[in-house]
């Protein structure tokens, strides 16, 4: 008896296969799972600071998440969706159970509690992947979402536990990740590197950060071996990566710091790791290659936002959740600029406009801040109906002069003298200096100085500048 | 288009002599025509035909005749299996073995000397349709009073298993290059160019014999799947793009095969009677490339090369590994049949989740977006942006996907879709 199958075709299939794909991910991820081991469990046991189980702690972390994902998603399929035998078999095999777990305890804390790791796989699994009808169908990042939920609601006690340091840079090292003092002001080599050794340490992964996270050296390997087999949207990140760089490069430059500025950022923060493993999951992210390009500069965009106009140093993770929702968009403008690239053009220059002009924005908001005379200190103020007594000292010629201002009604109405070693500051005194500048205090610009001391009477016209901004700011708050 | 490059299957067909096979006892002549059923019938039951007599025409505009393959009394009219998976009417001729042809007008010494309008006739009166699969017919493209500048020859053949082109431009070289000097000649065409893929063969072949023809030039492409299709090859043969049909950039694009079959109107007055099918595939004992009458049942072709290796799991396979579909053993030869595969069936398992890697719209040579396609069947207004209708049905996204999902047959069904909506 003949035998024949029947369908449509094509009837010859390439050797593609959805498990290559995930065991590509897989490969490169088991360096940096060793890093790990090596940088939070073998450095620490070396120097003593932790016990056999500190040593393993690192690795026991991951399989931690690696079970209770796997563990979750077993449940859901065997008590609510009441899957049995081979269905089950098949379900658990082809939907790669493992993978929210396994990324959620590589972009956690070290010092996050393991219940809490349980917690958040079961959120990852049940929240970020099965109420959508599991694999394939989640919009957001399983792991991320997991993420964002523990660290909304834990991450004061995460940090009261040594938060992302191990037990061997918990003395060593003052601040917890580099990135945690940029809102404050942009920073120096001495404040953002320095610290953490050199910018070598960035790229080898040898600073605080997450488990899987700081390594940008075996970030940018992985990222190699996945785009030359084709495993990721290779595009992504490689336009994510360019355009915060871009981005902290203008930053950095208009407030005078060096290339390492945007070398610094994209090392730190987890954005290598964020931006080829998260941000390219393939069930997340966009289809068209148009799609992904836009997807890669708003990723930028929104992460150098969120680092630098919020107080949340890290943008990575909320950045990739929130252009999540936003693929169905960039799918459909990519779509449709296959036919006809003019449909991108809006999107395009969008991007263009939001990097430079915020970029000009964020660079110049720092520049006025840090124009603020460094020479000049408020000591002590005091207000006593509408008079504002300001205790003040601003640096002069060879030593600092010391001086008590009164403002009444925003206007100076007595300077006095407390402490000037200059050797010049006698002629100011004599030439009746301070009372014409109190005089002319509003054209003070104009006032000439006194001839044979000229620093000195600079200094002291700009500690009258100074105490009148100051003054106004005050009055401001108010 | 970048293509893609996929496994050839070429080998166990290439440098094979063609066989013939010329006696079917009974032939089964499909009145369709591209898929057209719409078809005046010229002849009735007991009628004697001779080979080459007219038995319908298509109406509508493109008036093409339908041609009787062997001489002999009409049965009658039976459906039978055609390859677009229906059952089409059938004119059944019982053959008598006697070839007997009816008187035809003489043809003229030579095949230049026709002018355009005779050509066109000839073309048209002979029934000849492109042979590459989508039996488009031939005269629609001559007759047009746009100047043509181009003839692109497609000998690409990009699907694999298929080589009945290779195969007739290795037995019938002097042939072709001949009609396509006449086709030149008397359309005034400025250059010829025939297509062939990087690394083929048959291009030595052909430049034993070209020397002498100034007009005609070989251009080889990549060696790339859908490199065979018009949009494709013209767009880096001559890096034109066109909107509907290439004749909008004055080119003509014709099948090589097809050329030939122009060949044999002009010189003999021969009607499209017969072709070329590749048999091909591992499931046959004896792969081979097959001069057929058409309308003969494939049943008795299958048997008389020695039938299949195995009776269990076979998909037989019209139209080629990647466009084709499977059909049944009790399939008629018709026009536009290019091969008939007996392929070892793999899938067993059912495809698995969509991974949306994108990869079937990376490798899209009509730049459609699949994976959005699959997903939006049943919203029309989405499903009409993303233009379903630019399909060319080539197959590579279902071949690249991971997930082994028939990608191809969900962008068909948006098409189906698209047009149930219009209505």
């Amino acid at each position: 008896m003949k035998k024949f199958h029947f369908g449509l075709g094509p009837f010859i299939k390439s050797n593609n296969k959805t498990s290559k794909i995930m065991l590509n991910v897989v490969i490169v991820l088991i360096p940096i799972i060793i890093f790990n081991f090596y940088k939070n469990g073998i450095i620490p046991y070396y120097y003593h600071r932790t016990d056999l189980l500190g040593l393993f702690y690192p690795l026991i972390f991951v399989a931690i998440g690696v079970i209770s994902s796997s563990f979750w998603e077993f449940l859901y399929d065997y008590l609510l969706l009441k899957k049995r035998n081979d269905e089950l078999k098949e379900t658990l095999l082809n939907s790669y159970i493992f993978f929210p777990g396994l990324f959620l305890s590589l972009i956690l804390p070290i010092n996050t509690p393991l219940y809490i790791l349980v917690f958040g796989c079961f959120i990852a699994i049940i929240l970020g992947k099965m109420l959508y009808g599991g694999f394939g169908n989640n919009i957001f990042n399983p792991a991320l979402l997991g993420f964002l939920i523990i660290m909304s609601s834990y991450s004061s006690l995460i940090s009261s536990n040594g938060g992302y340091l191990n037990s061997y840079e918990i003395d060593g090292v003052a601040s917890a990740t580099p990135l945690s003092q940029i809102t404050e002001q942009i920073g120096s080599y001495e404040t953002l590197v320095e610290p953490y050794g050199n910018l070598w340490n960035f790229f080898i992964g040898t600073i605080p950060g997450a488990l899987g996270e700081t390594s940008f050296m075996l970030c940018l390997l992985a990222f190699i071996y996945l785009s030359f087999t084709k495993t990721i949207k290779w595009k992504i990140p490689f336009v994510y990566i360019s355009t915060v760089f871009v981005m902290t490069y203008f930053i950095g430059n208009l407030n005078g710091l060096g290339i390492w500025y945007p070398l610094f950022q994209i090392m730190s923060g987890g954005l290598a790791f964020g931006a080829i493993f998260m941000a390219t999951d393939p069930v997340t992210s966009p289809t068209t290659p148009v799609g992904q390009i836009l997807f890669g500069l708003f990723l930028g965009i929104l992460t150098v936002i969120i680092r630098y106009l919020t107080p949340y140093p890290e943008g990575v993770m909320i950045s990739i959740l929130t252009m999540n929702m936003l693929v169905f968009i960039l799918d459909d403008i990519g779509a449709k600029s296959r036919f006809n690239f003019n449909h991108t053009l809006i999107s395009f220059v969008l991007a263009w406009c939001l990097i430079l002009g915020l970029g000009l924005y964020i660079g110049n908001s720092y520049k006025t801040t840090d124009e603020t005379d460094n020479n000049f200190k408020v000591i002590e103020k005091s207000v006593d109906n509408q008079t504002y007594i300001y205790t003040v000292s601003q640096k002069g010629f060879s030593s600092t002069i010391k001086s008590e201002i009164t403002i009444k009604d925003g206007k100076i109405t007595n300077i006095k003298i407390l402490e000037g070693k200059d050797s010049y500051f006698s002629k100011l005194t004599d030439n009746n200096y301070l009372n014409t500048l109190i005089k002319k205090q509003d054209d003070i610009d104009n006032v000439d100085a006194v001839s044979g001391a000229t620093v000195s009477s600079n200094a002291v016209k700009d500690m009258i500048i100074n105490t009148l901004k100051e003054y106004a700011g005050d009055n401001n708050e108010k | 288009m970048k293509g893609v490059k996929i496994p050839k299957h070429k080998k166990l067909t290439q440098n094979k002599k063609i066989r013939i096979y010329n006696k079917p006892k009974i032939v089964y002549i499909p009145l369709v025509s591209q898929n057209d059923t719409n078809i005046t019938v010229m002849v009735k039951k007991d009628d004697y035909v001779c080979k080459g007599d007219i038995l319908g025409k298509r109406k509508g505009s493109f008036r093409i005749p339908i041609h009787a393959s062997v001489s002999g009394i009409v049965m009658g009219f039976e459906e039978k299996d055609y390859m677009n998976g229906y059952k089409v009417k059938c004119v059944v001729i019982e053959n008598d073995f006697k070839e007997k042809v009816a008187d035809k007008p003489n043809v003229k010494k030579h095949i230049t000397d026709y002018t355009k309008e005779e050509f066109i006739e000839i073309i048209k009166e002979a029934g000849i349709v492109g042979l590459g699969g989508a039996a488009f017919p031939t005269y629609v493209k001559y007759d047009t009073k746009q100047k043509i500048n181009t003839l692109i020859v497609n000998a690409v053949e990009c699907e694999p298993y298929i080589t009945s082109d290779y195969a007739i431009v290795e037995e019938k070289c002097e042939e072709i290059l001949e009609a396509i000097d006449a086709i030149v000649k008397i359309n005034n065409i400025n250059e010829a160019i025939i297509a062939i893929k990087t690394g083929n063969d048959i291009i030595n072949v052909i430049n034993n014999f070209i020397g002498t023809y100034p007009k005609i030039k070989v251009h080889l492409v990549p060696n790339v799947y859908p490199m065979g299709w018009e949009k494709a090859l013209i767009k880096e043969i001559k890096n034109i793009s066109y909107d509907h049909l290439p004749i909008e950039k004055g080119i003509v694009v014709n099948n090589i095969s097809t050329i030939y079959a122009i060949y044999e109107a002009l010189k003999y007055n021969k009607p499209l009677i017969e072709r070329i099918v590749t048999f091909s595939g591992e499931m046959f004992k004896e792969p081979q490339n097959i001069l057929v009458k058409i309308g003969t049942p494939i049943k008795e072709i299958i048997e008389s090369i020695g039938g299949y290796k195995r009776y269990n799991d076979i998909s037989l396979v019209a139209g080629g590994p990647m466009m084709g579909m499977t059909v049944s053993e009790e399939l008629i030869i018709s026009n536009n049949l290019n091969c008939l595969l007996a392929l070892k069936d793999t899938e067993t398992k059912p495809p698995l989740e969509c991974l949306r890697c994108g990869k079937c719209i990376e490798v899209c040579p009509a730049k459609l977006s699949p994976v959005l396609i699959k997903d939006s069947l049943q919203k029309y207004n989405t499903l009409q942006s993303l233009e379903p209708n630019r399909c060319i049905e080539c197959g590579l996204c279902s071949y690249i996907c991971p997930a082994k999902i028939n990608v191809r047959k969900c962008v068909i069904q948006g098409k189906k879709n698209l047009m149930k909506g219009e209505k």
